[in-house]
């Protein structure tokens, strides 16, 4: 060995040595895949978080934002083939597929100490087969949107609270000489999303704990049987729920206010604000059927099955789910899925807008955490429903879907 | 002897004289296509056969994930047959293609021979005919769903104005109309591409050919049909092929305006492929059915191709 070769080596050396005693120890660099809405510029409030995060644990977070839109195929594509984050947002209606295809980490032991902090039904929705894969980022649920110019001029004085209020509502802000409807409502896919909370306030069931399959159920089809009129009989939906089959499309008609009211998400509030700033409505709990119900979504936090960095990859998402979720997500106008954020306090702190959404946090309800989910929802429900629209009875309609649920069920 | 040239004496033998005779010299036409050979084994060859191959495995994510991967023989075939589904997208793609192909070639050559003409202000029409083409096809397929729109669209309002309905209809959503709604923004994006084909082959056309048949007495039809036509025949053809193939392929139009549906009225098997590949995630199923449609597409345009070549050496 010469003097050269020596030098080099002590020169690598020091640079390592000089590397690592800059940083804390076990510093991991974590891939974090999220949904674009989150990361929508520089200045997004995540990456003033993920500042936080890096500064306390020195781990480093590479975030790559992806349109919500091409989320779920890319993340099960990439993560087949072994790529993918570490970390990931993701729809809550996909953690079981991609659990079951044995895509995630199992985080169960890990979860097991702090899921008394945040609400039963977001956390339940990373429960697959008795095992933890996923912990909740934020929560929402479907609350109906009433434009109150329209409300007052069909002489109604609030909002509707029940199923008879509601179609009474619906049917008195239709006009077919001025073009007005009551309700906005989509179809295929998103029409199904809308009609679940309707199924569960009717006393029915989409899939019950035990897996078995309860859509032709009486109270179920006496729920997709009431929403379907309204269009089919009472005219009182546009005819937009042939066709819409985005958020934008559903909630256009309200935008234009061509209808009266809307069942959507917090995600509405920003879009409706920006596409009609001078549209005056307000947001209120679902009208009750049987029972006060609505359908949970929101995107939860969870970790590729064989990341190189486990520890650091748990750490980031208990620390975005975590406390701290509260204010991020104020910040987005989204809901924290912890059990503080649902305090009368807590609710009292909201926007007014986000308050009714809150409030009836405590009927919300997971969609079933089934592998087949996503082709129950896209193909199963979304085909029910265009069939009722188009007058197939919505007993037929189904039975037909009961008989392909109990057939993707057991497979 | 050996056969390596010789260097001037003075000057190093260099690595390109290797090639200059001999073997070397055999080989170096074959070196210098062997990148592109290999790119187009790995992007193009080894994915198709790739493809083929998936088709007679059981390939969903889990068993990708485990690489335990079985051999199912003809099964995913059968399951699409059984699928009653591709039965229907089989019907609307036979229907799809024969509307496409048939309008775009007869519009396109209607297009052409109007603009092949020699007038003021030709150049601005043949530039503006070319706009639907130059559209991105997001960007067309988004605008085509707007003017669609149940209840402000001005497709609706345009053929209530003109008396051609009485009132509004929900184009897309009505399981009847759903695919032809979707055809005609296909012919409109497609069309300006054949016209384009055929005006550059009428420019071809020897005028002096043109004015015999014109000292002859033929009439603009009879010159159309005994003249133009087999004169352009070659470039008819390319441009059928092109349109068939770029129509069975067409995924964007109907995905992003229908996505197949209302009730898979507007499926066709390119759509349903998609569906089983990166909706269900059975790519088996996606490969059984892309295979069929490859084989398709293959015989079809070889049978095509075939046809007209017979019928240039009768």
């Amino acid at each position: 060995m010469n003097v050269r070769s020596i030098l080099k080596g002590g020169a690598a050396a020091a640079v390592l040595a000089l590397g690592l005693g800059s940083s804390p120890a076990f510093a991991d660099n974590i891939v974090m895949w999220v949904n674009a809405a989150l990361a929508n510029g520089p200045d997004a409030p995540l990456y003033e978080e993920l500042k936080a995060f890096q500064a306390a644990t020195g781990h480093t977070v590479e975030v790559q934002a992806v349109p919500p839109i091409e989320m779920e195929q890319k993340l099960f594509v990439a993560l087949s083939g072994g790529a993918g984050p570490d970390v990931m947002t993701l729809d809550i209606a996909w953690v079981a597929g991609l659990a079951d295809a044995g895509l995630l980490a199992d985080i169960t032991e890990k979860a097991g100490p702090i899921a008394s902090q945040y609400q039963p039904g977001p956390y339940s929705s990373g429960l697959f087969e008795q095992k933890q894969y996923a912990l909740p980022l934020y929560t929402n649920n479907v609350a109906l949107l009433v434009n109150d110019r329209m409300l007052a001029d069909a002489g109604i004085q609030k909002a509707p609270a029940t199923w008879q209020e509601f179609h009474d509502a619906a049917v008195a802000m239709t006009n077919k000489e001025k073009q007005t409807y009551g309700v906005s409502f989509g179809g295929n896919r998103m029409g199904a999303f809308q009609l679940y909370s309707f199924i569960w306030q009717n006393g029915g069931d989409i899939i019950d704990a035990e897996g078995k399959s309860h859509v032709a159920d009486p109270a179920s089809v006496e729920a997709v049987d009431f929403l379907a009129k309204l269009y089919t009989e009472s005219k009182a939906m546009p005819d937009s729920v042939l066709t819409a089959g985005n958020w934008d499309e559903v909630h256009a008609p309200f935008v234009q206010e061509r209808a009266g009211m809307v069942v959507t998400g917090d995600w509405a509030l920003a879009a409706v604000a920006k596409a009609n700033p001078d549209l005056k409505f307000s947001v209120h709990p679902l009208p009750a059927g049987k029972q006060a119900a609505t359908v949970i979504g929101g995107f939860d936090l969870a970790i590729k099955a064989n990341t190189s960095v486990p520890e650091a990859s748990f750490e980031l998402v208990k620390w975005l789910s975590g406390e701290r979720s509260i204010a991020l997500m104020r910040k987005y106008n989204r809901l924290s899925a912890l059990k503080k954020a649902a305090t009368p306090e807590a609710i009292a702190a909201l926007p007014p807008n986000m308050q009714p959404f809150m409030q009836q946090a405590a009927a919300g309800r997971a969609r079933p955490v089934v592998a087949a989910w996503t082709q129950m929802h896209t193909d199963v429900f979304a085909n029910a429903w265009d069939s009722v629209i188009r007058g197939k009875p919505a007993k037929e309609a189904m039975a037909e879907a009961d008989a392909a649920i109990k057939n993707l069920l057991e497979k | 002897m050996s056969a390596r040239t010789v260097p001037p004496s003075g000057l190093k033998p260099t690595w390109s004289s290797i090639f200059e005779t001999g073997l070397g010299a055999r080989a170096y036409p074959y070196l210098m296509v062997l990148p592109a050979v290999v790119i187009v084994l790995g992007v193009v060859v080894y994915p198709v056969l790739s493809g083929i191959m998936t088709a007679f495995y059981d390939v969903t994510l889990r068993s990708l994930n485990s690489g335990d991967m079985d051999f199912v023989g003809l099964r995913n075939f059968e399951r699409v047959f059984a699928d009653p589904n591709f039965v229907r997208a089989l019907q609307n793609t036979v229907v799809w293609v024969i509307l496409n192909v048939v309008a775009q070639l007869g519009l396109g050559l209607a297009l052409a021979l109007l603009l092949h003409r020699a007038m003021p202000g030709i150049g601005f029409f043949r530039s503006g005919i070319l706009v639907p083409w130059v559209v991105p096809s997001v960007v067309a397929v988004l605008t085509w769903r707007w003017m669609y729109d149940p209840s402000v669209g001005i497709v609706n309002e345009l053929l209530v104005k003109l008396g051609v309905i009485d009132a509004y209809h929900p184009w897309l959503g009505d399981t009847a109309t759903s695919l032809y709604a979707v055809t005609v923004e296909s012919i409109w994006k497609g069309t300006p591409f054949v016209m384009l084909l055929l005006l550059a082959a009428l420019q071809l056309v020897p005028k002096s050919i043109l004015e015999a048949a014109s000292m002859d007495g033929a009439s603009r039809w009879k010159k159309l049909w005994y003249v133009i036509l087999p004169q352009i025949r070659v470039s008819f053809a390319i441009a059928a092929v092109l349109t068939f193939i770029l129509t069975v392929n067409n995924f964007n139009a109907i995905w992003l305006m229908t996505e197949g549906g209302p009730l898979n009225s507007s499926e066709i098997l390119f759509t349903l492929a998609y569906k089983y590949g990166f909706k269900r995630f059975d790519l088996g199923l996606a490969s059984a059915v892309a295979t069929m449609l490859f084989v398709g597409l293959v015989v079809a345009t070889t049978v095509y191709l075939k046809l007209i070549q017979a019928r240039e050496e009768d």
